[in-house]
């Protein structure tokens, strides 16, 4: 009898646990699950990413009382684990919450990371929404379940090149340095076809590898040049290794242009006062005039992330929150959790919240003429927005002074 | 061919770079054999070592290098006489490789527990000044990053080569069994070659902490850089690990340079294959081999 009880017992166990997880909805509780950069070379952008994550969560079950979805009332949670920015150590986290019955994910850091996972969520039917991947291969391989806060990599640089042709002097020459990676070099490519389009003629088109320790070569092709704008779609690292080499080999252009990196704080304590007149992109800043039903406006995004949580406010955090509420408030016009329902909210989603105006392409990525980059010029160690013009607040510097003059 | 002596003095200076890091991986690798896959922390060990003198106390880097070597010295005594030679010991030489990869992973992963994932930069007052020299420029930093670590190889080999200490590590990296039975205590020397390798792994951090931004990760890196010096120069000796550096630098350098910056790496490892098949001991061979 005892050995039967035994058999039952185990086989019943067994039985639960074969059985995939209802993580969603169950025990009126949405699990959002994923994976993120908490160590590793992506982390410090990583840990960004996260936080805007719990921040939207924090926000949405202490301030809102959870979120009502089909007359029902849910709080949420995040399912989330370090990847170690390895894409193979995230593919591995994904599939087994695939595997558990996760079916909300959120986006890790990386296009590099984001394009073999949602390649996972996509084929088992599951949805992710991410702020993490803008390379164009993550939108125009046919998904229909993956959806990026960002405009896809190629598209995210038609506003810079509106700025350039409106600066006095007129731009007319423009060096790019890139990573060569599924995310820069998508950016580069897209920058260099717009700046020729607009008669801009692209004197260098250097690739970099992931990991540099040393650009004097390129920096000496740079000073042979010296192109009216430098610009470089690398990552945060190599951008300070940059400008950090420029300034110490005084190599000056009259604007330097770097799509990552100068938005975090480690890139102004490296460079200091040097760090005044680059340019950079941002995709929100809480000066921006948005405000929707989460949060509240932009300002008030920032006052509540300042007051919860500890990490310097860049538009990553902004960027990973409005990721939960633009699934929640696809659920919620959805009424319901299922998945095809709540694909087909975001799909057709059009709303205005503290990020800004929320809408998806076709393909998945952020609407580039709703969703792209402001771009920022630090002037007096503030992050001043300068163009579009519309939300300017602050004319560009341009040409920048010389390194000499902003020691 | 301003260009061209622009690329020679780029790839020197770099190499500089290079070659010191690499001097401690090859000391362990020639007298010890052992691979020692947490060389890279040491490395970046000495980077946030010399971040924490600058930026608590207003020691410039180069000024720590002192006191960070002493306590990478004594870490790395202490690391050798107990993991690893517990390692070796009760199983293989083969064990320390597993152990060593093990410990780099803890490490790497303590380390951006203490300090964070942010990157991470050190800024003395010469960082962001210049030198020209006719049409040819270069930054201070890295001239200074060079002259050191011209120094502090010049020292060990000094060291290796006039001291009672020296003569006793090479006489256990050539016939341990020898050197034994002439009174040397050759566990005792393999932990202070150890110590020795970490304090020069520690020491070439700090440098590089003021020449380049780091993070816990760029450990790695460092790790396989000194591999492929080592591979390059040859093993045991800081004239090796000169040579490999010096010739990594160049072959970065110049391949940056004249064929594309995003094929450096690919140029460094096909450089290495080619010298594993060639030449597998290095240009100067294995210092301590000829008497094995």
């Amino acid at each position: 009898m005892r050995r039967r009880t035994f058999l039952q017992g185990t086989t019943a166990a067994m039985i639960v646990g074969a059985v995939p997880k209802l993580a969603f909805g169950q025990d009126n509780t949405i699990t959002f699950g994923g994976s993120v950069p908490m160590t590793g070379a992506a982390a410090e952008t990583g840990q960004n990413v996260l936080q805007g994550y719990q921040c939207a969560v924090n926000f949405i079950n202490e301030e809102m009382g959870g979120v009502e979805i089909g007359g029902q009332n849910y709080q949420l949670a995040l399912n989330l684990f370090d990847d170690a920015s390895d894409p193979a150590r995230a593919t591995t986290l994904i599939q087994r919450q695939v595997d558990e019955g996760i079916n909300f994910f959120l986006g890790s850091f990386g296009s590099n990371i984001v394009l073999p996972t949602c390649a996972i969520t996509e084929a088992a039917g599951r949805i992710m929404v991410q702020a993490g991947g803008g390379s164009d291969l993550i939108f125009t391989q046919g998904r229909k379940r993956v959806f990026g806060i960002f405009p896809r990599a190629s598209r995210q640089f038609v506003s810079s090149v509106n700025m350039f042709t409106g600066l006095d002097p007129v731009v007319k020459t423009v060096s790019i340095i890139y990573t060569n990676d599924a995310f820069s070099k998508f950016q580069a490519e897209g920058a260099r076809a717009n700046l020729e389009e607009a008669g801009i003629e692209v004197l260098d088109y250097i690739g970099l590898p992931a990991e540099v320790s040393d650009v004097s070569n390129v920096l000496t092709s740079v000073r042979e040049n010296t192109p009216d704008v430098l610009v470089c779609t690398t990552h945060d690292q190599t951008s300070i290794l940059i400008a950090r080499q420029m300034v110490s080999s005084d190599t000056n252009v009259p604007m330097l242009y770097q799509t990552l990196g100068p938005q975090t704080s480690a890139f102004r304590d490296a460079l200091g006062n040097y760090a005044n007149g680059i340019v950079t992109q941002a995709y929100w800043s809480e000066r921006a005039p948005f405000s929707g039903d989460y949060f509240g406006s932009a300002a008030d995004f920032a006052e509540y992330f300042r007051a919860n949580f500890d990490r310097e406010l860049t538009y990553h955090m902004a960027s990973g929150a409005v990721c939960i509420v633009a699934y929640i408030e696809a659920a919620r016009r959805a009424g319901s959790l299922d998945v095809d329902a709540v694909r087909d909210a975001l799909s057709a989603i059009d709303f205005e919240c503290f990020y800004g105006h929320v809408r998806f392409t076709e393909d998945g990525d952020g609407d580039a003429s709703l969703l792209g980059p402001l771009l920022i010029q630090r002037q007096e160690g503030e992050m001043e927005v300068i163009a579009p013009l519309d939300g300017a607040s602050a004319e560009p510097i341009y040409p920048a002074p010389t390194w000499e003059e902003r020691a | 061919m301003t260009l061209f002596l622009q690329t020679v003095l780029n790839g020197l200076v770099l190499g500089g770079i290079y070659s010191l890091a690499a001097v401690g991986f090859s000391l362990v690798f020639g007298v010890l054999g052992i691979v020692n896959l947490t060389h890279g922390i040491f490395v970046v060990a000495g980077a946030y070592g010399a971040l924490l003198f600058f930026g608590q106390i207003g020691i410039d880097p180069l000024v720590a290098i002192i006191p960070i070597g002493l306590v990478l010295f004594a870490v790395g005594y202490v690391y050798q006489r107990t993991i690893i030679q517990w390692a070796v010991s009760r199983a293989s030489l083969v064990a320390s490789l597993v152990v060593t990869f093990g410990v780099a992973m803890m490490a790497r992963n303590g380390l951006q527990l203490v300090f964070g994932p942010d990157v991470h930069t050190i800024t003395p007052a010469y960082s962001f000044m210049s030198l020209t020299l006719g049409p040819l420029r270069m930054d201070v930093v890295r001239l200074v990053a060079l002259g050191a670590s011209l120094v502090l190889l010049v020292v060990l080999a000094l060291v290796l080569a006039r001291t009672h200490f020296g003569r006793a590590i090479r006489a256990t990296a050539q016939q341990p069994l020898a050197a034994e039975l002439s009174g040397l205590n050759v566990r005792n020397l393999h932990g202070l070659t150890f110590g020795l390798g970490a304090a020069m792994a520690g020491a070439s951090g700090a440098i590089i902490g003021i020449v380049q931004p780091f993070t816990a990760a760029s450990e790695v890196a460092w790790t396989l850089n000194a591999f492929i010096v080592v591979v390059l120069g040859g093993i045991g000796s800081p004239a090796g690990a000169l040579v490999g550096g010096l010739l990594l630098g160049m072959i970065n350098a110049f391949t940056a340079q004249y064929i594309g910056p995003s094929l450096t790496q690919a140029a460094m490892f096909l450089v290495l294959v080619l010298m594993l098949l060639v030449r597998p001991s290095g240009l100067l061979g294995n210092a301590f081999g000829e008497s094995r």
